[in-house]
């Protein structure tokens, strides 16, 4: 399990695994790929699990494989790697070994050894000859195994954050204040913008936030939430994730205020008088425009011409929807009139708490770490044997140099040949 | 809103790309040292304009012009440009030019084809970790054209009959394979860096650092494409024809995730 083999192995069905889950559109329900693939197609994409591919067991169980070669091979490969890592600082080990490269009658070495970039060679006697012997980047050897720790680390972040992650949404207008979840703490929206530029698109969305302790408002922690800048908060960390639309229904019997209440796009009141009787705000559209062929829309971001979808639904049965705007006139349902009002934006906040985000940025930064010291720290070493004439035999030997080093060494050693 | 200046700076690019690429051709074809010198400096100048586009693009825009896909094929072609240009240098291998002209051309050559329109960035692009993941990208893509580019000589050069001309223009088959190898060594870095520095981006972002959209998949699938080629050289001794080959079918992988991904599948990175 810890060969080069059977990584090769699973690094190919990896990657054949992400190409196929990547042309199946991921966590759709079945009628979704019956209709877009057709039954059979279907049928097999729910049976391999391609619906949810990354999340399924053959995709975890490759991963956990692939953790397993990882851990094994560095395991296995740590002592080889330190006793190599000390032969290829001992002069003696590189002498009875083979070089990549051999210069014979050099009148003076060590020009060779600053042109090879080599570090001042330390001379020895061995066998009773005299040894100069320099080497560099002994630290790339250990490139690879870093390389693998990174990716393991990454990969136990990531697995770790999935399994214990906590996320919640929380949405509403300037103003609101909701619970996190079950976790004893509650956000407050202090305020909501929607930075437009003078073309009318987006530029930014700002919210100004403070979450705090439930029933300890008073210690409560601020911040400016916007795209990209996100705030840490009592360990959370808060996210402006999203936005749309809200406005305040109105409903009145004879003249007379019954209730009010601010809702968001999608969501609805229930009329306090009449049970099952429900009135939604399906959409809003701020400079509303109905295209004769695509249907309502809005022309900009401002409110040039406001226009609410409402639909009125009676134990869930719809029984009535429309276009809604100021100038009509209250809607009249049953004995019942109501008005939208006061149209605005809400915010969709994010708020996570994930303890091994940082591991798993760990283990990039050492997988980067690693490749660098594979790729650009090349282990190299020369020496030199003093012969019997006076003169030098120079060999150099670089492990992953190959044709480059051969080409470098020629060229430092040309022109000290006597 | 697009820039008359940058637009005529771009032509021109394209133009001086075009003349590099056939001058590398008239350098084959002649085998006169002097042609070579010519279309190594066309392409020099090529380069340099490029870079003066570039920047006078992000100036007017007032952010950094990598952000659709007009803006990163441009960056695409001057980033194998650049890479290009320093493999030809630092190894004196100025038939690189002749095989890596022809794709920088091409690249620029689809750039040319998009619209060039500068539009103001929606707030997730608005993120300075936009500037550090795209050119890590543009860099490993230009690496990894390299080693298709070195992957094709090694592959043509079993095929070429020996003549003195290639033998000194063309290195060694053992130092093709190491340069290719250099190339992919340098692409892979890269592309962890693009990988890494996107997951940073995309957490601040939509609080998530990964969430298997189709680009960070098919990054995911190129990483994992070069990851079997570097280990099959070890483990297999996977040098020259091989290796030229996966080289060659890496770049495919590379393709798709920049063009296939885009236009075919959709997610955040989508330009549809």
């Amino acid at each position: 399990m810890g060969s080069m083999g059977f990584a090769i192995g699973l690094l190919v069905v990896l990657a054949a695994a992400c190409v196929v889950a990547s042309f199946v559109t991921q966590g759709q329900s079945a009628a979704w790929y019956e209709q877009a693939y057709g039954g059979g197609a279907a049928r097999l994409i729910l049976l391999l699990g391609l619906d949810d591919a990354f999340h399924s067991w053959w995709f975890l169980t490759l991963t956990a494989f692939l953790c397993g070669n990882l851990l094994l091979c560095n395991l296995v490969r740590l002592q080889p790697l330190i006793r190599r890592t000390r032969r290829e600082a001992d002069p003696a080990a590189a002498l009875s070994g083979p070089a990549d490269a051999t210069a014979e009658g050099i009148a003076d070495p060590l020009p060779v050894f600053r042109r090879l970039r080599m570090p001042q060679p330390c001379a020895c006697e061995i066998e009773g000859k005299r040894v100069l012997f320099s080497g560099k980047n002994r630290a790339g050897l250990w490139g690879p195994w870093v390389c693998h720790l990174g990716i393991l680390l990454l990969i136990l972040g990531f697995a770790l954050g999935q399994l214990t992650h906590r996320e919640w949404t929380v949405y509403g207008v300037s103003g609101d204040t909701k619970p996190i979840g079950d976790t004893g703490y509650a956000l407050s929206i202090d305020d909501f913008q929607v930075q437009l530029r003078e073309d009318d698109t987006v530029a930014q969305y700002v919210a100004r936030v403070t979450l705090f302790p439930q029933g300890a408002a008073e210690s409560g922690r601020g911040a400016t939430v916007s795209v990209n800048h996100p705030a840490k908060l009592f360990g959370f960390k808060v996210y402006q994730n999203s936005t749309g639309y809200a406005a305040r229904i109105t409903v009145e019997e004879g003249g007379t205020p019954l209730q009010t209440q601010v809702v968001c796009a999608g969501e609805g009141i229930e009329i306090a008088d009449a049970p099952g009787l429900r009135v939604y705000l399906n959409a809003f559209y701020p400079d509303f425009y109905l295209h004769p062929g695509r249907g309502p829309m809005t022309l900009s971001g401002r409110m040039n011409n406001p226009a609410y979808l409402y639909s009125v639904t009676f134990q869930d049965r719809m029984v009535g929807m429309n276009y809604w705007q100021e100038a009509e006139g209250p809607i009249r349902v049953n004995d019942y009139t109501i008005a939208f009002s006061e149209p605005q934006s809400y915010t969709l906040l994010q708020v996570k708490a994930d303890r091994f985000q940082g591991l798993a940025l760990l283990g990039g930064l050492v997988t980067m770490l690693g490749l660098l010291l594979a790729f650009y720290l090349l282990p190299a070493r020369a020496w030199a044997v003093e012969q019997a004439d006076g003169r030098w035999t120079v060999f150099g030997q670089s492990r992953k140099g190959g044709a480059l080093f051969r080409e470098a060494f020629d060229g430092a050693v040309k022109g000290e040949r006597s | 809103m697009s820039m008359p200046l940058e637009n005529v700076l771009f032509y021109g690019v394209l133009g001086l790309y075009f003349g590099a690429m056939l001058l590398y051709f008239l350098f084959v074809a002649v085998k006169k040292e002097a042609v070579g010198k010519v279309a190594l400096l066309v392409q020099v100048l090529g380069l340099l304009l490029h870079t003066v586009a570039i920047v006078l693009r992000g100036i007017a825009a007032g952010r950094l012009p990598l952000t659709n896909q007009y803006e990163f094929a441009s960056a695409f072609s001057w980033g194998l440009c650049l890479v290009s240009l320093l493999f030809i240098l630092r190894f004196k291998f100025t038939l690189l030019g002749a095989f890596a002209a022809p794709v920088t051309f091409l690249i620029i050559g689809y750039a040319a084809m998009q619209s060039k329109e500068i539009h103001e960035l929606m707030p997730a692009l608005q993120s300075n970790w936009l500037g550090f993941h795209v050119s890590t990208a543009i860099i490993a893509y230009g690496a990894f054209g390299v080693s298709f580019v070195l992957g094709i000589i090694f592959l043509l050069r079993e095929k070429m009959k020996a003549s003195g001309f290639l033998d000194q223009h063309i290195p060694s088959r053992e130092k093709l394979d190491m340069l290719s190898y250099r190339s992919v060594s340098l692409g892979l870095l890269f592309l962890t860096l693009t990988i890494v520095t996107g997951a940073i981006w995309a957490e601040r972002a939509w609080g998530s650092y990964w969430s298997w959209d189709p680009k960070e998949t098919w990054s995911l699938v190129t990483w994992l494409v070069y990851a079997v080629y570097l280990h099959l050289r070890i483990r297999r001794g996977w040098q020259g024809k091989s290796a030229a080959v996966f080289a060659v079918a890496g770049f495919v992988c590379v393709i798709f995730t920049y063009i296939g991904v885009n236009t075919l599948l959709p997610g955040v990175h989508s330009y549809k």
